[in-house]
């Protein structure tokens, strides 16, 4: 073990971290008040929106060929190079979920760190934690990887799903697997983790300055929200400039969550947290 | 280092609201008792985060078991053990799952963990509930888990932050008479914060008493009577007033300082415990017979009130 305040900076003590992840993770999986929201969002985005999507795709008559020109013609173009019929397959479950996609990792992280931040507070149970031999940044590493697991995993889990379900039930009009394309694999592996670690950096700093988790939500949605609506937005058209605007996307998340999650590991402090007791 | 187990000299911390502890100084011996004593807001439980190394202070220095809390603290902590206000255990899990999480967090293996923690969880008598969730426990099983928890280490120095706070008279008596035993074990230090004077009395070798964060009072409880009073005082039965003669040869001894006839006796003071037989014997030569001695020492409830009273007084002499 080492000291908090001393001059050597050896590497994280992993041991440690791997306890209280277990600790946080085993706390969440207990809680019906956390898992039932994460559960509930992504059921609805990645099960019943594909399956409502597919059975639509399987009516005769549908043509969406009016709509998609509607759209910026270098946007269109992917879109209407496919058969009539797989169109709206492809430009609702290839395109335009995968913005919505990435709410569902913000949220989760949101939920978690706001439970493992200010829910000890609330639980009083965040003392007991710093009067232990954990420096102050093995315990922030280790509360971070409590919301970012859950949120990733979610996410992961959640895309297999969608991928099955819209390949089983839009097999009828598409005639193969056409998920994951790049696209998505994108947006999985790289976009989602981004979005995650991003929601993460911003509850972490809202969760430090309250007393209770429903404060955390509360400030904390007031934050995430506008960005969710200016993600999605935005997103949709960079998402339909192909893989390479996407994984440009991720590059601009990753460095604001990064910033966002560093700031927040210098505060996080012994000291302060026992000041907010 | 030597005997000390805790030094602090001039510890003061600010937070925004205001001054929480005010250039304390003081210190532990090892093995014994130190009891922090005052009401809610004297600083107690900012002190004991302060000697843990928790909280930073603003000024002042420490060493604690031969470390400096704020640049060796996970040292420190590794040889300290705690029990927060609100015993601090997680409601989700079980007993033994809080205590098993803690002692691997203190890099105990996990089967050395599981066993030390069902040895403790029976010896504080909660081995019957070890493995039922914490949320149903009332707050004096709580306490006995997170004491259970505070020895999973075997500590050296215990900080017991208000471990009587919220029990009703049994569960107090059971969680007082641990700790006895408790530091009674290896010559453990103890670190007892309080507000309950009947604990502190049972259990402490020597208190600091605490007002809005200053220092009032730090020694033995009958070092800190004698300096508040400079006298004893005696009741004498004589089954009816004193006489005269009685008072008068009383007064004459040199230790005595003043005698007051009362309706079965009299009240004397005398400058030290030593002078009682000689009062007998004067009440006796002058024909009284003498019933019952009531020599009178200070309780800790006197002591602590009469601290109290002359801070108070002191606070109001300033503020005019």
């Amino acid at each position: 073990m080492s000291s908090v305040g001393s001059s050597r900076r050896p590497g994280v003590d992993w041991s440690a971290v791997r306890v209280v992840l277990a600790r946080d993770l085993g706390a969440i999986k207990r809680s019906k008040a956390l898992v039932l929201p994460m559960l509930l969002l992504p059921v609805v985005l990645l099960v019943l929106l594909p399956a409502s999507v597919g059975m639509a795709a399987r009516g005769r008559d549908l043509n969406i060929e009016r709509f998609i020109q509607f759209l910026p013609s270098d946007l269109a173009e992917p879109v209407l190079g496919y058969p009539q019929r797989e169109q709206l397959v492809v430009l609702v479950l290839g395109y335009l979920v995968a913005p919505l996609f990435l709410i569902v990792p913000l949220m989760v992280s949101a939920v978690t760190a706001s439970d493992t931040f200010a829910g000890e507070k609330e639980r009083r149970t965040l003392e007991t934690l710093l009067h232990l031999p954990v420096r102050d940044r093995d315990l922030y590493i280790a509360k971070l990887l409590g919301g970012f697991i859950p949120a990733t995993a979610v996410s992961w889990i959640g895309f297999v799903l969608f991928a099955t379900i819209s390949n089983i039930v839009c097999w009828p009009v598409m005639h193969r697997l056409f998920l994951p394309t790049w696209l998505w694999m994108i947006v999985i592996f790289w976009l989602a983790p981004a979005v995650a670690a991003l929601g993460l950096g911003i509850m972490v700093r809202v969760s430090m300055r309250v007393s209770n988790t429903q404060e955390a939500q509360q400030l904390g949605g007031a934050v995430v929200l506008p960005l969710v609506i200016l993600a999605v937005g935005q997103t949709t058209s960079i998402l339909l400039r192909g893989p390479g605007a996407a994984f440009l996307a991720g590059v601009v998340v990753w460095a604001i969550a990064i910033f966002l999650n560093v700031r927040g590991a210098r505060s996080f402090t012994r000291d302060r947290m026992a000041a907010r007791l | 280092m030597g005997d000390q187990a805790i030094t602090c000299t001039g510890l003061t911390r600010r937070f925004p609201s205001g001054t929480a502890l005010d250039a304390l100084t003081l210190d532990a011996r090892r093995g014994e008792v130190l009891a922090l004593l005052g009401p809610n807001g004297a600083g107690k439980t900012t002190t004991m985060r302060l000697l843990n190394g928790v909280l930073r202070p603003d000024e002042g220095t420490a060493t604690v078991l031969g470390l400096d809390p704020w640049t060796q603290g996970d040292e420190l902590r590794a040889r300290t053990g705690v029990l927060t206000e609100n015993a601090g255990l997680d409601e989700r899990f079980t007993a033994l799952e809080n205590l098993e999480l803690m002692a691997r967090l203190r890099g105990i293996d996990r089967t050395t963990a599981r066993r030390k923690a069902g040895e403790l969880l029976e010896r504080f008598g909660m081995g019957h509930r070890a493995d039922v969730k914490v949320q149903g426990f009332s707050t004096g099983q709580r306490k006995r888990v997170a004491l259970a928890r505070a020895l999973l280490h075997d500590p050296e120095l215990l900080f017991l932050d208000e471990p009587t706070s919220g029990l009703d008279p049994a569960a107090t008596r059971a969680v007082v008479d641990l700790i006895g035993s408790l530091a009674a074990e290896q010559g453990r230090t103890v670190v007892l914060c309080t507000h309950f004077l009947g604990e502190a009395g049972k259990l402490a070798n020597r208190m600091a008493v605490l007002f809005t964060g200053k220092l009032h009072a730090f020694g033995t409880p009958a070092e800190l009577a004698a300096g508040l009073w400079s006298t004893d005082e005696v009741r004498l039965d004589l089954a009816q007033p004193a006489s005269a003669a009685v008072l008068d040869g009383l007064v004459a001894l040199p230790t005595v300082v003043a005698a007051v006839p009362t309706d079965h006796g009299a009240l004397v003071r005398i400058a030290e415990r030593a002078a009682v037989p000689e009062v007998v014997a004067v009440c006796v030569a002058n024909g009284a017979s003498v019933y019952g001695v009531d020599a009178k020492e200070p309780t800790l409830e006197d002591v602590y009130f009469e601290i109290e009273a002359r801070s108070d007084a002191a606070h109001l002499a300033t503020a005019s």
